[in-house]
């Protein structure tokens, strides 16, 4: 069975539902410094079997304020911080209950003012798997789905995350599991609710020494705090439209504060609370084309930008 | 499931487990110190050349009371009543500071550094608030321990600990009272206790001189630096390394060493270096006279250069006529060809570095919030050091002449750099971006090539052996500066020409300081 904010229609229009249900996969949008710039995999959509769906999404994320720690403010050395980020991605049914997932964005970053020099490469890979673990009616206006999602991800160059906040990454590597409940309603809304944890692995510098937490290091080598993160999605779902409303927050567990005046560091404590509104649309005449566009806003943070992003994307699928 | 679909997920499942199975989070640092037990007593220490005192006698220190006294046998009880109920914390404290003394407080010092390593932040209008002594625990805190700040304080902080252990040798050799695990077989020896006689206690001295140096140089931290001053004394007390008569003569002794050098150090210009807005438009108008573009800041907002009369300061080895004629030599014009044709080097490494180019800029950056790059060469130094199992007083003088010559090295570079006030890279072509933090100061002579070539020459008079992987190293610190887009090629050539010249002096006085 497909399951998907739209699975009433997927019988009867099943290619439709397929590129739109498998398409939402969404890269969530960008929130500085990237810690988890890669798609989110938060979703309750999955692929029918056998079914692929593949593409490209483009995100502009800029801010000027950010929070020093708790302190929110511009700095005249960046003025604002631009992250564009083109992510190929792709999801695959093995069945209707178990799916694939890859993404790897390449990604640019610049500053509008002062000297610092741009940045640009390829990032991290991220390989997911996501198991719907259990579909069972609920009342009698929708259905209710558990799922897991556990993932990895992994830098495919050896970019240096030691030039925040113009490092492409934190070049760490990353296991995350994530448990999601949805409750899908009849009449095409839904409800979300999700969690996840990321354990980081260790990030080498070329440096032999840094102080970050109040401490002096004499290592190359950084501790990563491990990162939870918990969304809830309002959604709306027609045959051709699915509208989520996303409210995610990332607790960084760990890692020190910037200080007064001073940059960034890969291992800070990042947390922020953002808002997401996104529009995936599959075309009518072309029903294996699905269309993303979103805008998100980071509300509240600590060691981060104050990010507006924009999205756009364009997914293809089709059953091998 | 499909047969597939267990394969796909078995196999996914493997590749997270081996994933977070894989992630190993410790963090091994570097410089681990084990007990030191020093490979010589270096029982003529207490000869050797002093630097700030007049003779190693200068402070007195009464003898001791006889180790038959009651008081004395008082003193060894006292230490094994307090062996008997020792934490875990003390031991571990025990185990860190046999460490060796000068290695330990050089860690802290570096760790100060790092923490203290910040430029104030501006003000709403665009002006720069200026740290204040009296008020360190404001914002912007006091002090910013940017490079000359981070060189002097290395140095003044090694010499007094020169200072006051070469004092307490002399005394040790003088009143030649063994240490209480010698005393008393019943006194437990929890660090490596020698031959060197305990009164007054070496750790003691070192904390003592420690602390008063590094609370006046960093007085917001005077908390941290008065419990590591005191962890190492009562470490030295329960290793049955020292009693308390011992720790009372050397945390004398070191305060009053400490309170000669911290003399010299209130009166050395460093008050003045900042300067005033006046001078600051002085040096421009200077180099405009001169026909060339003079250095602007290029922070948003611009701000005040960076201690531009450093170069005015007390050095260690040199008077201020050898500053002067040890200067280098004026920069290209920048109206000159040579000079389009460094710009035009440094636009093609920019635009052209390789991930090996990148790593060596950012290897070498030591800017903001870090040791600075006289902290990046102690931090070399301390391995060579601990590696040579050199005693408390040979450490001292290594780390001494070390950082007397990189702080050498900071007056002559911003007498020089100040003196001709030259542009930035970035200054004179704005397409040129850097890969690491730009410092706030005139380019020429580079100060990590001036730093770097001071250090390398001293240390490699101090493990000759090492000599050329210490050139390597200077050689390698200098050209970051040119990968990460901030110096031109003659800033790094001169400066590290200049640093061979500066060093010569702290060597020549290492020659004659009668340490064989």
């Amino acid at each position: 069975m497909c399951v998907g904010p739209h699975s009433s229609h997927t019988r009867a229009a099943p290619w439709r539902t397929i590129a739109l249900a498998l398409c939402t996969a969404a890269s969530l949008a960008v929130a500085w410094p990237a810690a988890l710039r890669a798609q989110s995999m938060d979703d309750a959509i999955f692929m029918d079997r056998r079914v692929l769906c593949a593409g490209l999404l483009y995100t502009r994320e800029q801010w000027s304020e950010y929070w020093e720690g708790s302190r929110k403010r511009t700095s005249g050395n960046i003025g604002d911080v631009t992250t564009q980020q083109a992510t190929w991605m792709g999801a695959y049914g093995v069945t209707d209950r178990l799916n694939l997932l890859a993404s790897l964005p390449y990604v640019w970053t610049r500053v509008s003012q002062g000297v610092l020099q741009r940045q640009s490469g390829s990032q991290d890979i991220s390989l997911g798997v996501k198991y719907n673990a259990l579909s069972t009616p609920l009342t009698s206006v929708g259905t209710l789905h558990v799922i897991g999602v556990a993932a990895v991800s992994m830098p495919t160059t050896d970019y240096s995350p030691d030039f925040m906040p113009l490092s492409i990454g934190t070049a760490s590597r990353r296991a995350t599991a994530r448990g999601l409940l949805s409750f899908q309603s009849h009449r095409g809304w839904y409800l979300n609710g999700s969690a996840a944890y990321t354990r980081r692995g260790n990030v080498r510098l070329d440096r032999v020494a840094y102080f970050t937490n109040d401490q002096l290091v004499l290592s190359n080598e950084v501790a990563m705090p491990d990162v939870r993160e918990t969304a809830i999605t309002l959604g709306y779902a027609r045959p051709n439209l699915v509208v989520p409303i996303v409210l995610t927050n990332q607790v960084t567990l760990g890692g020190g504060d910037i200080r007064r005046q001073d940059m960034p560091f890969v291992s800070n404590r990042m947390n922020f609370t953002r808002m997401d509104a996104r529009v995936q649309y599959t075309l009518p005449k072309l029903p294996g084309v699905v269309l993303h566009a979103g805008v998100s806003r980071v509300l509240n943070g600590r060691n981060v930008g104050q990010g507006t992003t924009v999205m756009a994307g364009l997914l293809l699928a089709g059953k091998l | 499931m499909s047969r597939l679909a267990r394969i796909a997920r078995a196999a996914a499942l493997a590749v997270v487990a081996t994933t977070v199975i894989s992630c190993d989070r410790s963090i091994t640092q570097t410089e681990q110190l084990p007990s030191l037990v020093a490979s010589s007593l270096d029982a003529s220490a207490g000869s050797w050349k002093m630097i700030v005192l007049s003779a190693p006698n200068q402070v007195a220190v009464p003898a001791p009371a006889s180790i038959t006294s009651d008081a004395y046998r008082l003193e060894l009880a006292a230490i094994k009543s307090a062996q008997r109920v020792m934490t875990a914390a003390q031991r571990e404290r025990i185990a860190h500071w046999s460490g060796g003394g000068v290695l330990r407080w050089d860690q802290v010092l570096r760790g100060l550094v790092a923490r203290y390593n910040l430029p104030p932040a501006p003000r709403a209008g665009g002006s720069y608030p200026v740290p204040d002594a009296s008020n360190p625990f404001a914002d912007p805190a006091f002090p910013f321990a940017n490079p000359p700040y981070a060189a002097r304080a290395y140095s003044f902080v090694a010499v007094a600990q020169y200072e006051a252990l070469k004092a307490a040798w002399f005394y040790k050799f003088q009143y030649n009272r063994p240490s209480p695990a010698r005393v008393d077989a019943d006194v437990r020896a929890l660090m490596p206790v020698s031959e060197l006689p305990a009164y007054p206690s070496e750790d003691a001295v070192m904390a003592g001189a420690s602390v008063a140096m590094l609370q006046a140089l960093f007085p917001a931290a005077v908390e941290e630096i008065t419990r590591r001053g005191a962890d190492q004394r009562e470490a030295a007390l329960l290793s049955g390394k020292a009693s308390s008569s011992d720790l009372a003569a050397g945390l004398a002794l070191g305060r009053a060493v400490a309170a000669q050098v911290l003399a010299r150090m209130s009166t050395d210009g460093t008050a003045a270096a900042v300067g005033t807005p006046m001078q600051w438009a002085a040096l421009a108008d200077s180099a405009r006279a001169r026909g060339e573009i003079p250095w602007i800041s290029l922070d948003g907002p611009a701000r005040p250069p960076m201690l531009p009369n450093f170069g005015a300061v007390l050095s260690w080895a040199m008077t201020s006529a050898d500053v002067v004629a040890a200067r280098p030599k004026a920069p290209f014009s920048t109206s000159s060809a040579e000079m389009q044709a460094e710009l035009a080097e440094v636009r093609r490494t920019v635009k052209g570095l390789t991930r090996e180019q990148r790593a060596i800029a950012l290897k070498w950056n030591d800017g903001a919030g870090t040791y600075a790059p006289p902290g990046h060469w102690n931090d070399i130094a301390a391995e060579y050091i601990r590696d040579a199992q050199f005693s408390e007083v040979r450490a001292a003088r290594a780390f001494a002449l070390l950082n007397m010559a990189m702080h050498d090295a900071s007056v002559g570079c911003w007498e020089a750099k100040f003196r001709y006030f030259s542009p930035r890279p970035s200054q004179l072509d704005p397409s040129i971006r850097t890969e690491i933090g730009l410092p706030n100061f005139p380019a020429y002579p580079s100060g990590h090539s001036t730093f770097s070539a001071a250090a390398a020459n001293v240390l490699g008079y101090l493990f000759p052996g090492a000599a050329p992987t210490f050139k390597a190293m200077s050689d390698q610190a200098g050209m970051s500066r040119m990968y990460g887009g901030i110096h031109f090629r003659n800033d790094i050539v001169e400066g590290s020409a200049h640093g061979d010249r500066i060093a010569a002096f702290t060597i020549r006085f290492a020659q004659g300081d009668r340490a064989p």
